[in-house]
């Protein structure tokens, strides 16, 4: 009896892991995009930073890291200034309307990974 | 800003508090990772204390291991809601909203209520029992249901990001 709630409890456990995947579940991976323009509006915050940038179709809302990821990968908040010119590599969400995940992006032709 | 969320929750988030944890570096970061390591030590505790309840080592003496577990269970529950309400105030206007954020709530109310239960009905039956006395039904169901609980809480916190 108890040996059989141990392994309910393991189960569950297991279970929970595997719900618990990863955040790029509800993004369109197969269909990777670049949006490339100037950004208009820059969050520098946590969990993510986003920006808006206007692409050549709309102006998309991009969703870029951790800013701790940021700062150590050299993408500092100046870097993604408004103003600055960026492209970002990634995909668009399923869920949210005009939104990319992007899994790098480039800035005055320095590339910036974000995974 | 999710303005469907109830005014307090916008309030909040929009708070300098909501701010500051944001946009500093190291905060939003401290808090998920202090988060994990208070459910770990928790989920540790809770685990020692429901098992003993249900009935797993027979050898030792409930009421003590009770008083130990408890203590540790009691520090690492402030940890948890200090860190989560540090990630909850981030982001509590959309975190509100997320239903399984909702069912976690649901959830925590059942497992606390589980342990008011538990110490006005049955604790003061168990505390003096000797090593190996067979447990009351009230002990053994309430620490399944504890386990049962607090583990779906947990799948359901890490599952947020997700809904």
């Amino acid at each position: 009896m108890q040996r059989a709630f141990a392994i309910l409890g393991a189960l569950l456990l297991a279970s929970g892991a595997a719900v618990a995947h990863h955040g790029w579940g509800s993004y369109d991976a197969a269909k990777p995009i670049t949006v490339a323009g100037p950004i208009l509006t820059s969050k520098y915050e946590n969990p993510h930073a986003t920006l808006t940038v206007r692409g050549s179709d709309k102006v998309w809302t991009v969703t870029l890291a951790p800013t701790f990821r940021m700062e150590n990968r050299g993408a500092k908040p100046e870097v993604v200034a408004v103003g600055k010119t960026v492209s970002a590599y990634g995909y668009a969400s399923t869920v949210e309307k005009d939104e990319m995940r992007a899994e790098r992006i480039t800035v005055d032709g320095k590339t910036y990974e974000m995974r | 800003m999710n303005e469907a969320a109830p005014a307090i929750f916008v309030a909040l988030e929009g708070s300098a508090l909501g701010a500051a944890i944001r946009q500093s570096s190291w905060a939003y970061m401290a808090a998920n990772v202090g988060h994990i390591v208070s459910l770990f030590v928790f989920a540790g505790a809770i685990a020692v204390m429901d098992l003993r309840m249900a009935g797993a080592f027979a050898a030792t003496s409930p009421g003590k291991v009770l008083h130990n577990a408890r203590r540790v269970v009691i520090l690492a529950l402030i940890g948890l809601v200090l860190t989560g309400a540090t990630l909850f105030t981030a982001e509590a206007s959309h975190v509100i909203l997320n239903p399984v954020f909702q069912f976690k709530l649901g959830l925590i109310a059942l497992g606390l209520l589980n342990v008011a239960l538990f110490e006005f009905f049955t604790a003061p039956k168990v505390r003096a029992l000797p090593p190996l006395a067979p447990m009351p039904a009230g002990a053994r169901a309430a620490g399944i249901l504890s386990l049962v609980t607090w583990v779906a809480v947990a799948a359901c916190g890490r599952s947020i990001a997700y809904f």
